[in-house]
């Protein structure tokens, strides 16, 4: 079918292989700041005597010399001057909580590998509400000063009152001017601290991870295997070598049949998730960077992901979980609209930058893709079943395809920040010769959708305050959200033709998919192989 | 210098000689400089132009064909903004927050209709014989500008990455058109046609003002585009078999439209000669632009350095075996096959019915899982 086409030779990558971090573990970049240990810990701005207020309090040279530190891995902010970075948008990190619980969240930061400084957020909270209780003290004396000043009195009583709310004024100016300082310092410090771990969740590096379940075994092979890119040359489904003069590496066209599986694969994906309940969405691929910090990547981190447009604050998706997530930003949902479930399909872009050495022959590792994506909102009692529902539903998918697969609970330190848990799959690629992963399917509690803004109001009143009716006063919660991973067609591809490679050359197309490709059965070489 | 001379005279020649060399540099620092200046300046020549093309603006081209008559409704006709509100297949306020102005989110039947309306399309042309493509979406700028776009003028249509040489394409014509950048083909290759698929972007800059209503005009959409290569007499033959295969995917599916050969100040640099199919929106109640299908004859393939060695040789007929026959630039042409957002608006405005559902053109269904209709479901009062 069609017209052969004339290509230079092959170019050949002999790279080394390493194991591929999951897909959402760009947000491991957001670890590149230095740590500040060297910081010296002033005591709490106290309150020494009434005139402290006409001086510059000393905590604002400290607040210099901290948001000196936060230099390289923070969220994009405007700097206004005094070196003191302003946060673009802040996440509603729960500081009382962090507080209360500090041992449990230091531990978690540690088990993470993380570079969140607790010591430091905890010291910037502190000190903020410090300031903000003399905001309060200074505002009431202010109006005591007011009050007055209403009555009756002597001309020189009189002056002396208008100063001192002069004076009173004026030191509220300075403080509230210190108080929002500190509140942008402490986002930008607290928005580091990584999401709390599932108590399951195997504690230390990547060889920590378990495996939860093994589905099937390597197929046995009567005869020499190829690999996908020899498969794709022979059977004309790529071009790599037209695609790195035109692009650069690590970018392809399809062709043949090749393009048939890929639409197939997405049709196919699409259909039985979207029988399962989820709701069908296309994304766009170009969206603000604020809002993939939110969903916790870092869109201008050394190494980082994500590729930016010139001149706009507009980067390129990496993954649906991205624009899906931004859809109910900033919003208030209605309990009885969870749980909301999705299946995005999109393009992803990805630099890939800091990957180098790792795996990169063929589509293994490549710039642009496709895939279909599952995300779900739901109430936070309801994550950790989802989460089981989700993996369930990826393992059907690759069982239906008759893949031989493992499904891995990844360890801590290999989370990346918004997780809570996560598991990921890989399947056995015979041509590569070991597991590559395939899927990934996080559930990222609230950690998200603090920084999205996404609430939903309960309907019954809660359990703190039953006298409150109607649920109308019933205060908002943040939703749980989970995404996790359909079909990402360039690792499916490799794993569909490497497994279902035939002695004669061709590709046998697994049942499931024959109806979504025209019934085509078999990828039949179009030379003969003694070429 | 190379006989027996006296010094004197020797060095009289060296003198000369070094002379020469100091004057050659100079010369050849102005050829160079002349020559990038004649490139620049160059590059700016538009193509020649069909002679059946009307000379003059937009108002001169001319009508080539129409096909079908605007439906005629018994009822309130809704634009696809609305019912795609009421039949909940877009979502532009969401996209709005995430991504800007002219984005959108499609959703459930919306979706199924623009995998089908890709699937079905692909399909339709493969059977013609195009080979099959999906592309890169980014592409260094080079190759953008060698297909005659301008990626950096003002009022661009191309989106730049930063800190990169890369652009994001505007169409799949430019990641096909470079496939062969660089290469000497064989006659008996061509004609090469592909059919690509691909998501396309652009930022519409200089197009406030104009139709920017709901699907009309946007950033990001899916396309299919057809692009050919072949010999430089067959480019109008193939040019006619492209836009006949656009006339029959849109007769296929229902579509009041009509044909226009653009007029001269229409054309765009590539184009020698460029056909539009403009169809029949009942909900905007005009005709919008559909699809394009440009033969650019060598404008591209000058640019982008692609040839092919004749067979026969037919310069030289003494030398035999073709072998040494010098090579000739391809001609290049392209067209949309299918471009989703205005096929969208097009179905859902023509095909409405009056209880608010909308009715899958036949064509389409086996692709769409069978469905017949996307059915309403809120209440219509709503």
């Amino acid at each position: 079918m069609g017209l052969r086409c004339y290509f230079g030779g092959t170019a050949i990558q002999t790279l080394r292989m390493a194991v591929i971090p999951a897909s959402s573990s760009s947000s491991r970049f957001i670890f590149g700041r230095p740590l500040s240990k060297t910081l010296t810990l002033n005591s709490l701005f106290l309150r020494r005597n009434n005139v402290n207020y006409l001086t510059r309090p000393p905590f604002t040279l400290l607040t210099k010399a901290l948001a000196a530190t936060a230099v390289q891995a923070a969220p994009p902010t405007e700097t206004i001057d005094r070196g003191v970075v302003k946060p673009q948008w802040k996440a509603a990190i729960d500081f009382k909580w962090i507080r209360d619980n500090k041992d449990a969240v230091a531990l978690n930061i540690k088990n993470r590998n993380s570079n969140a400084n607790l010591e430091l957020v905890l010291e910037i909270y502190e000190k903020m509400l410090a300031v903000q209780k003399e905001v309060e003290r200074l505002r009431g004396e202010r109006n005591a000063v007011a009050n007055k000043m209403k009555g009756k009195l002597e001309p020189s009583e009189r002056q002396k009152l208008i100063e001192e709310g002069k004076n009173l004024r004026d030191g509220l100016i300075m403080l509230e001017e210190d108080l929002l300082k500190l509140s942008d310092e402490l986002q930008q410090e607290a928005q580091f601290i990584p999401n709390m771990t599932h108590p399951d969740v195997p504690i230390g590096e990547e060889d920590r991870s378990i495996v939860r379940k093994m589905v099937g075994c390597p197929r046995e092979f009567s005869f020499p295997i190829k690999d996908h890119l020899q498969l794709g040359k022979e059977l004309d489904l790529f071009d790599f070598d037209a695609a790195a003069e035109v692009s650069g590496s690590k970018f392809y066209y399809l062709k043949n049949e090749a393009v048939m599986l890929e639409i197939g694969l997405i049709n196919w994906t699409l259909s039985e998730v979207m029988k399962r309940g989820f709701t069908p969405l296309i994304t766009p691929e170009l969206v603000r960077s604020s809002v993939v910090e939110k969903c916790g990547f870092q869109p201008r981190g050394d190494n980082t992901q994500v590729y930016s447009v010139e001149e706009s604050d507009q980067c390129l998706i990496g993954t649906a979980e991205i624009p899906v997530g931004g859809i109910h930003m900033d919003s208030i949902l209605v309990e009885s609209m969870l749980p909301l479930k999705y299946v995005a399909f999109s393009h992803c872009f990805r630099t890939e930058a800091g990957a180098a050495g790792a795996a990169t022959r063929g589509l293994y590792r490549v710039h642009q893709f496709s895939k279909v994506e599952m995300f779900i909102l739901c109430q936070p009692e309801e994550s950790e079943s989802h989460h089981e529902e989700l993996i369930k539903i990826e393992e059907e998918l690759f069982s239906s395809l008759g893949l031989h697969y493992k499904t891995i609970d990844m360890a801590s330190g290999d989370l990346g920040a918004p997780a809570y848990r996560k598991f990921d799959v890989e399947a056995w690629m015979p041509g590569l010769g070991r597991y590559g992963e395939i899927s990934s399917a996080s559930n990222c509690t609230d950690y998200q959708s603090r920084r999205l803004g996404i609430r939903y109001r309960p309907s019954e009143p809660t359990s703190t305050n039953p006298k409150m009716v109607k649920g109308k006063f019933t205060p908002t919660r943040f939703v749980h959200t989970l995404n996790a991973t359909a079909c990402a067609v360039p690792r499916m591809m490799i794993c569909l033709l490497e497994n279902y490679q035939q002695e004669d050359g061709s590709v046998i197309i697994p049942e499931p998919l024959r109806p979504f490709m025209g019934g085509l059965g078999l990828i039949a070489p179009k030379f003969s192989r003694a070429e | 210098m190379k006989g027996k001379l006296e010094p004197l005279e020797r060095q009289k020649l060296v003198k000369e000689g070094k002379n020469l060399k100091d004057g050659l540099i100079t010369l050849e620092e102005d050829l160079l400089k002349l020559s990038d200046e004649l490139q620049q300046e160059a590059q700016c020549i538009p193509n020649m132009t069909h002679p059946d093309v009307p000379i003059g603006e937009e108002d001169c081209s001319t009508m080539r064909k129409m096909v079908g008559s605007p439906h005629e409704f018994s009822f309130p006709v809704k634009d696809h903004l609305q019912l795609g509100k009421e039949l909940d297949l877009f979502e532009f306020d969401a996209a709005a927050e995430v991504s800007g102005s002219k984005f959108y989110y499609l959703k459930n039947e919306a979706v199924m209709l623009e995998m089908a309306l890709v699937n079905w399309t692909l399909s339709e042309v493969m059977k013609r014989g195009f080979t099959p493509l999906t592309t890169p979406e980014l592409v260094r700028s080079s190759v953008v500008e060698k297909c005659g776009f301008q990626p950096r003028g003002e009022n661009t249509q191309v989106y730049t990455v930063e800190g990169s040489d890369q652009c994001l394409i505007g169409t799949a014509e430019i990641p096909v058109g470079g496939i062969h950048m660089d290469s000497i083909l064989a006659e008996s290759m061509l004609p090469l046609k592909y059919v690509a698929f691909s998501h396309c972007f652009r930022t519409e800059a200089g197009a406030a003002g104009t139709a920017t209503r709901g699907l009309y005009r946007v950033h990001q959409f899916s396309k299919v585009e057809m692009f050919i290569l072949c010999q430089p007499e067959e480019s109008e033959s193939y040019h006619e078999e492209l836009i006949k295969i656009e006339e029959d995917l849109f007769s296929s599916l229902g579509l009041h439209y009509k044909t226009i050969d653009m007029a001269s100040g229409d054309l765009g640099a590539p184009a020698y000669r460029k056909f539009d199919v403009e169809a029949w929106m009942p909900g905007l109640g005009r005709y919008g632009e559909i699809s394009s299908a440009s033969n650019c004859t060598d404008y591209q393939s000058r640019r982008l350095g692609i040839r092919y060695r004749p067979s026969e040789s037919s310069t030289n007929p003494k030398k035999g075996k073709g072998k040494l026959a010098p090579t000739k630039f391809v001609h290049t042409l392209n067209a949309t096959a299918c471009a989703i957002p205005r096929m969208i608006i097009c179905l859902l405005e023509n095909y409405q019915q009056k209880d608010g559902s909308v009715v899958i053109p036949v064509p389409l269904r086996p692709f769409i899982g069978g469905l017949e209709r996307i059915a309403p479901k809120f209440p219509q009062d709503e």
